[in-house]
Order: C-alpha cells, then structure tokens, then sequence
C-alpha cells in the first residue's frame, strides 16, 4: 500500500439512523496533507459501510457498558469505530488504519461538542447540525488527533 | 441607605435567606419556555417578545411580595436613583445572583441603563440561524416584564426594554429602564 | 432488527449509471449567524462553567408557575396540561442526560439493565438537579414492567400556586417528563406518570410509576444471568 494516505470518514446518526452531520478527513501524519483522498465511488461505500454498521452496533451495546464501542464492524480493509452517547446517538468513524486512542479522543472533542450543540434550547434531538462553528471544530479535533 | 451597605444586604439575603437551586434546571427550563413559544407562535418573533414580557409581568406583580418580604427594606427608594440601585444590588442578586451594572443615565435621572455581563436565562443559547431571530427575537424579555410588574407594584410607571444582546451578535447585554411617571393613588374617575 | 435501506442513497447500489446526488448535501454547514467580539460562541465556553451555579428556588418557582399559566390557556383539562408540562421536563431531561454523562468523563458508563437505569435516575440524576436523592425506588409486585420513584418534596410543588380550575394538576408531570426523556433517551422507552401519594410527614409526596415498554423487558429477560 506504498503511497497510501489515511482518509477517514466520519458520521454522527440520530436515534433513527438519520444522519445529523457528515464529514471527511485526510490524515495529516505521516507527511499526509489533511485532504480527503476518497474516490466518489469510495465516497458512496464509505455511507454504505457506516449504515450497515448500525446493526452490529445495536447487538454490541448491550454486551457493554462502555461508550466507546473500539471497531466494530469490518469491511475488507475498512474498519468503522463508534461512540455511542447517553441518548443514543452514534459517531461513526469509517477509517483504514486501526488506532484506538487516538479515535477515542477525537470522539471525546466530538461529544463535547455535540453537548454544546444539544443544550442550546432551539436545537432538538435528531435536528441536523449545520453550524459552521461545529463543523470548523469537528475538523480541527481531527487534525489533532487523527 | 448607602450604595455599599445595598450590597452587602444582597449579599445577606443571597447567602442567608434565599432557597437555591441548580443554576442549570432554571437555564433549560426557561430555554424550553421560549422554545416552545417560538413553535406555538409560528417564528413570529415580535408576538414571542411580547409574550415573553406579559409573562414576566404576571411574574414581577407577585415576585414583589417576595423581595419585599426577604429583603425587609423598611424605606421606600428616595429617588429613582436608589430605585436603580436596588434593583441591582438587591433585586437582581437575590433571585438570579447576578449585579447588571447601572449606567447610562439621562440628564433628568429617569432613564438608565442594566449591562448584563452574565445572564443564567441565556447560558448555552445560540439562536436560530433563520435569518430573523437575530434581528426579531430577545431572548431574555421575561426579565423586562418583570422590572414593569413589579415596578408598578411599588407605585412606578416604567418601561423596560433590552437595546442590545449578546446573542444577536452585540458586544453587550443591555436593558434599557425608563420612568414614565409615579402612581399616585386613585383618584375618583370620571365615568368616561 | 430489519433496518430501512441507508437514508443516504435512492438509488440501487448495484446501479453503475451515474448517481443521484447523496442526500448528505442537506448537511452542508452554513451560517447567517453574526457572533459578538467578547462573547465566545457557545462551542467556545466550557460544559463545566455552571456546574455548581445556584440561581434562587423562587425565581424556579415563579418562572414555572407562569409556564404552567401559559400552557393552561392552550389546552382542555389537566391532562392535556400535564403533557404540556412533560413535555417540558422532557427538554430537560435530554439535556441532563447528556449533560452528566459528559462530565463523568473517561469513566462514565452506559446502562445496560434496568435497575442500572433507575438508580442512575434515582440517585446521579436526582442529585445532580435537585441536590438530594430521590426517596424511594421501588419495583411495582403486580406488574413485572413497572416501577416506582418517590420524591418527598418535589420542588415543583413549592411556592406553585396551582389554579383552582385545576386543582387535580400534578406539577410533577413535569419530573415525569425529565424521567421518561432519560429513560427514552437511553434506550429503555417507558411511560412515566406523576401521582401524589402524601403521608402523614410529607403532604406533598409524589410517586413517579414507570411504566416499560414490552420490549424492554424482553431484552432484560434475554440478558438474565450475563
């Protein structure tokens, strides 16, 4: 895989696997530029690869009481790790390379974040979540985790 | 009574004669109040505003008894001045814990001014990105009701009414106060 | 469980013709919004800054009776009311929820079983709104999907002068309301009521009755001895 750069795709899924919010980071370790190198083909697999998640994410919840799940799905070369909040909502991580800690941070910005974002009184559970300010963030804890 | 002894009583009722509870049940209560009127008014943010400012009215008219009761503060203002004054120092700290500086005033001392460095209404609010909430809708107009109820409960005539919030992308928070007149005793009306 | 195909496509994966255009462009960030030079924005100020805040349980009192007074206007009979009022406490709730768990940190947990939830509810919870545990939490021995969560002095019911018309209205719909949103919120879906139960010590006493959802309990049955 000479060449290759980490591109990770990311995720949050409202509690009917809606989702509320997209992204998608390039790596910027490893000499990597922090842009995306997803195909549009790769793009598509990438949603398709986070939603079927969701039903091995639905067994594994109740074998664990952690809110960081790790991986737990795999797709050929592609893992997909999840956060799963108190109120049931899913950060989905869809990556290539496994590592853990890091991810585990990244999701730890991510809910403090999407906590911000729900206790304003004019966003609801399940509302899509547009802010640019979420987004800038979102984007920054990648770079400085991923 | 002096400026400074105004606030050690605030600080007396905060800490000895006031019940407390968490900052944060107030915040989302209130938080899902306007909410709730923002759907049930259709985005119409004038009508939230005024509805907002009735219901702290209906608030100011009964909190009066309340601050009276625990402020104990035998003398009436002397001046619209002090009146000032003890909504800050006394009013706004025992139930909100909160001291909005005072300034701005008019030549003739019936205008002035709260800035709101903190306001517990508005803690984690981001308004709606409509493209009207910023220039329609304050937030915290329950307050301004309330200073009018229980104003008038005390024989002041006034308006009170925010001029900017942080929220809409202002530098400061400030509410604008202003006597109308004071209320005398009812005289006799002519049936008209 | 039979998912709904990924909201993300319309068209058949297997297609190779040209694709629609994902629907994930409705999730484009964008913003109107025009932020203050000293106010941070809300993603800037830290979950822990009010933590430990106290506000006056008056100032609670009032802005609650006047919400109360506002919902009456809106509705026919206490029923309707007290929904009006979960549904209130049930924006709460979701907050909480999420709230807490945050600030537990690396260490907070999901749970995963009833009981787990309920004393989650009955003690982290209560404390963490009300500055006090809940009194009670109880299992309900006729019905194997029902609970009970006893408050001895809501503080919904403190200073709140409840209209005569309305003198059957239990305020602590409103605690209902923040219960059944954690317990929904959280995965085991349930119906909660607030009934006044006043004893000799407590004439404001109120019981919350949590009612499950039948699939709640098959799940608890599955997970019996794991």
């Amino acid at each position: 895989m000479a060449g290759s750069s980490t591109s990770y795709y990311f995720v949050i899924i409202g509690t009917k696997d809606n989702p509320l919010y997209e992204a998608e980071f390039g790596s910027f370790k490893q000499g990597g530029d922090g842009i995306p190198k997803f195909r549009e083909e790769q793009r598509h697999m990438n949603q398709f690869i986070a939603h079927s998640s969701l039903d091995c994410i639905e067994d594994q919840q109740w074998a664990s009481k952690e809110m960081y799940l790790k991986t737990v799905d795999k797709f050929n070369n592609t893992w997909v790790s999840c956060f799963l909040t108190g109120g049931n909502i899913k950060f989905l991580l869809v990556h290539d390379t496994r590592s853990d800690e890091p991810i585990r941070q990244f999701f730890a910005d991510v809910y403090d974040l999407y906590c911000k974002t729900l206790m304003n009184p004019f966003y609801e559970v399940n509302m899509a979540i547009r802010s640019q300010t979420f987004d800038q963030k979102i984007k920054a804890a990648a770079k400085k985790y991923l | 009574m002096s400026s400074t002894s105004r606030a050690r009583l605030g600080e007396e009722v905060w800490k000895l004669r006031t019940d407390k509870i968490n900052a944060e049940l107030v915040t989302l209560t209130y938080g899902s109040v306007v909410a709730q009127l923002c759907k049930d008014l259709d985005g119409d943010y004038a009508e939230v505003n005024k509805q907002l400012d009735k219901m702290g009215y209906n608030i100011g008219l009964r909190l009066i008894e309340d601050f009276l009761a625990k402020s104990n503060m035998q003398q009436k203002c002397a001046n619209f001045r002090d009146t000032a004054d003890v909504i800050s120092k006394v009013g706004f700290k025992m139930f909100l814990n909160i001291t909005p500086t005072i300034v701005n005033w008019s030549s003739d001392n019936k205008q002035f001014s709260l800035l709101f460095d903190e306001n517990p209404l508005a803690d984690f609010v981001e308004l709606p990105d409509d493209g009207k909430a910023q220039s329609d809708l304050w937030y915290s107009n329950m307050l301004c009701g309330v200073i009018r109820g229980a104003l008038e409960m005390v024989q002041m005539s006034v308006d009170a009414h925010f001029v900017s919030d942080v929220l809409r992308g202002n530098d400061t928070t400030e509410m604008r106060i202003n006597l109308i007149r004071y209320i005398e005793d009812e005289m006799p009306q002519d049936d008209e | 469980m039979n998912r709904d195909p990924s909201p993300f496509r319309t068209a058949s994966t297997a297609s190779t013709a040209t694709s629609p255009t994902p629907k994930y462009a409705n999730l484009t960030a964008s913003t109107n919004l025009r932020y203050s030079l000293t106010r941070k924005s809300i993603y800037d100020r830290h979950l822990n800054r009010t933590k430990t805040s106290e506000l006056s349980k008056s100032a609670f009192a009032f802005l609650f009776g006047e919400m109360v007074q506002y919902a009456q206007k809106k509705v026919y009979g206490v029923q309707d009311l007290e929904k009006k009022l979960n549904l209130h406490g049930y924006a709460v709730g979701q907050r909480f929820l999420e709230l807490l768990l945050w600030r537990d940190g690396r260490t907070a947990k999901r749970e995963t079983r009833i009981l787990g939830i309920l004393q989650f509810i009955s003690h982290q919870l209560y404390r963490a709104i009300f500055q006090k545990q809940a009194d009670t939490l109880e299992k309900v021995r006729e019905n194997e999907d029902e609970y009970m969560i006893s408050d001895n002095d809501p503080v919904v019911n403190t200073y709140i002068s409840v209209p005569k018309e309305m003198s059957q209205l239990n305020c602590g719909a409103f605690i209902a309301g923040i219960i059944e949103a954690v317990l929904d919120g959280h995965c085991f879906p349930a119906k909660v009521t607030a009934h006044t139960a006043p004893n000799e010590m407590w004439p404001g006493r109120t019981v919350f009755l949590i009612k499950f959802e039948p699939e709640v309990l098959e799940r608890e049955a599955l997970r019996v001895g794991s």
